[in-house]
């Protein structure tokens, strides 16, 4: 896959996450996105920082995590890639 | 500058706390703001303290009043500041309890101060500035004083006379009061003061419990009468001006004018939205001509970013001013903030009781409401005394009015007022949830003999002359 489109970091704020468990569940949802490149989720914060396509909507993110059923996430912010 | 909060809440009553620990269950970093003391209107200086009085005054009537040959009248010797103090210990313990550990436990901060936006995303609070990405103004609604010519030269009472820790509370029991006002606050506050030892004139612009069911005011204005109150209706206060160490107020009735004097004045006349300060413009948020912000059936306002739920919204989508309506819509509100659940308010099933006595619950359409919306409907009115409970325990007053649809013989309205309403309309909101029809009342088996009967009986009083009943009206 070429990938012209720049890469992002989007925070996501994290709800509903009470164990270490619940941070993997998260994760894996999160790197299920097309585009996503890694997903760092933090418990003690409840956020996670992802690393993505520049395409990659905030909104796919928060579906993909409350598509597990447990989860909530919402994007908080995006910061090109030089940022971080 | 910290980081910006995801949820920035203006209030910290039913609606603000709902919203705050929803939102904080989604994963959002969340505060509240309150300028007054925390809990908003309900714990502080209203339902939470008026029902902890109106039940201490209750008893004080049952038992210079008892209902059965046999029991002799006793007096209860009332100790006004004694009262005071222990409803002052009951709001304080449950705003401990309910709102000050709740927001500790939960994790959302309560920011004190005069919160005033300053631009889409900032507010400034006592001189400083907090940034949040989202905003819900949820600082509910006061006591509103009307344009009566001397009330600013006058002391008078609003309902803020329950607060326990701010001014305008009282501690003295008035040896008479005048109450101007004919809405569910001044017929709760007359009759309390009433019951307690004062003599009390109650005068309404109209009837009492405009906009319900009429017969649920004729009925309390009767009930009223008898207890001693004195109920002043279609009146218009001209003036009020001080008189000695009291007040008098000028009155116009179609039948004559008088003045009426009195100790204290209470001005319960309605609420007005908590929003002049907050300076709305600077967020370009709009609001209607009375203060209330403009918000969408999902309870967002014309920002995108800016939410508004509970009294600042008054009767907008069906809502009514009430602390379980606040805090349903602050849920809703967090959810569609954060997760993006698009809910809407629903307010078609809201039960509502007015803690009087003969107390009064209703949920749905009143009878004029359905005539407005040209809906098909029949309705039938029961006479209380009729329900087997209600003359075993020498409770006989008051009605049962059902509405119901001639299409399909739903329940579009129930109006209670008698022994037990504000109890028994919960079958009837549960029932008008999950759309019921008459019969459904009829086929539930109610216990026998309870007050709830009233709902069976009242919806065979569609069909069948329900003076002819026996026991448990099958």
């Amino acid at each position: 896959m070429t990938d012209e489109q720049p890469i992002v970091y989007i925070d996501l704020g994290v709800g509903g996450m009470p164990c270490d468990d619940c941070v993997v569940r998260v994760t894996e949802a999160l790197e299920s996105v097309p585009g996503v490149t890694d997903a760092a989720v933090d418990l003690g914060s409840r956020s996670a920082v992802v690393r993505a396509r520049a395409d990659v909507e905030g909104s796919a993110l928060a579906r993909a995590v409350r598509a597990t059923g447990q989860y909530n996430a919402f994007e908080r912010r995006r910061r090109p890639a030089a940022d971080a | 500058m910290p980081d910006p909060y995801d949820l920035l809440i203006l209030g910290s009553g039913s609606t603000a706390f709902a919203a705050a620990i929803k939102a904080n269950e989604l994963g959002a970093r969340g505060a509240m703001v309150e300028r007054r003391k925390l809990g908003g209107t309900c714990a502080n200086r209203g339902c939470l303290p008026s029902k902890n009085l109106i039940e201490a005054a209750r008893i004080v009537w049952e038992a210079a009043h008892p209902r059965y040959d046999g029991l002799a009248a006793a007096k209860v010797e009332v100790d006004f500041p004694a009262l005071v103090r222990q409803k002052d210990d009951v709001v304080r313990d449950y705003r401990t309890k309910k709102y000050a550990a709740v927001a500790e436990g939960s994790g959302v901060e309560v920011l004190s101060g005069d919160a005033r936006l300053t631009g889409p995303h900032t507010i400034a609070l006592d001189g400083r500035t907090i940034e949040a990405d989202r905003l819900l103004i949820a600082t509910g609604s006061r006591p509103k004083v009307p344009p009566i010519a001397g009330l600013d030269s006058v002391p008078y009472l609003t309902s803020d006379l329950l607060e326990a820790d701010e001014a305008g509370r009282l501690d003295e029991l008035p040896e008479s009061l005048v109450v101007l006002g004919g809405g569910y606050v001044a017929v709760e506050l007359a009759q309390l003061f009433a019951r307690l030892g004062s003599r009390v004139t109650l005068v309404a612009r109209s009837g009492l419990l405009r906009g319900y069911e009429p017969m649920l005011g004729e009925t309390l204005a009767e009930a009223f009468r008898s207890e001693g109150i004195e109920v002043v209706t279609s009146a218009r206060v001209e003036r009020v001006s001080s008189d000695g160490g009291g007040v008098a107020v000028a009155v116009e009735t179609p039948a004559a004018g008088r003045i009426i004097r009195a100790e204290r004045l209470l001005v319960a006349t309605g609420r007005t939205p908590n929003t002049e300060d907050l300076d709305l413009a600077a967020a370009a948020v709009a609001a209607d001509g009375d203060g209330f912000v403009t918000v969408n059936a999902e309870l967002r306002t014309n920002q995108p970013h800016i939410w508004a739920a509970g009294d600042v919204i008054g009767r907008q989508h069906g809502s009514q001013m009430a602390t379980p309506v606040g805090a349903r819509q602050g849920r809703i509100v967090a959810e569609n903030v954060l997760a993006d659940a698009g809910r809407r308010f629903d307010g078609s099933v809201i039960p509502r009781a007015i803690f009087v006595d003969p107390p009064i619950g209703v949920v749905g359409l009143t009878e004029a409401e359905v005539r407005a919306r040209h809906l098909p409907a029949v309705t039938a009115t029961t006479p209380l005394g009729y329900v087997p409970r209600a003359g075993a325990i020498h409770r006989p007053e008051g009605f049962v009015k059902m509405i119901a649809s001639t299409i399909d013989e739903r329940i579009l309205g129930v109006h209670v007022i008698g022994e037990s309403a504000p109890e028994i309309i919960h079958e009837a909101a549960m029932a008008m949830h999950f759309k019921a029809t008459i019969s459904d009342f009829l086929e539930l088996i109610h216990v026998y003999p309870t007050m709830a009967e009233a709902l069976k009986i009242g919806a065979q009083a569609f069909s069948r002359d329900v003076s002819k009943l026996s026991c448990c009206a099958e």
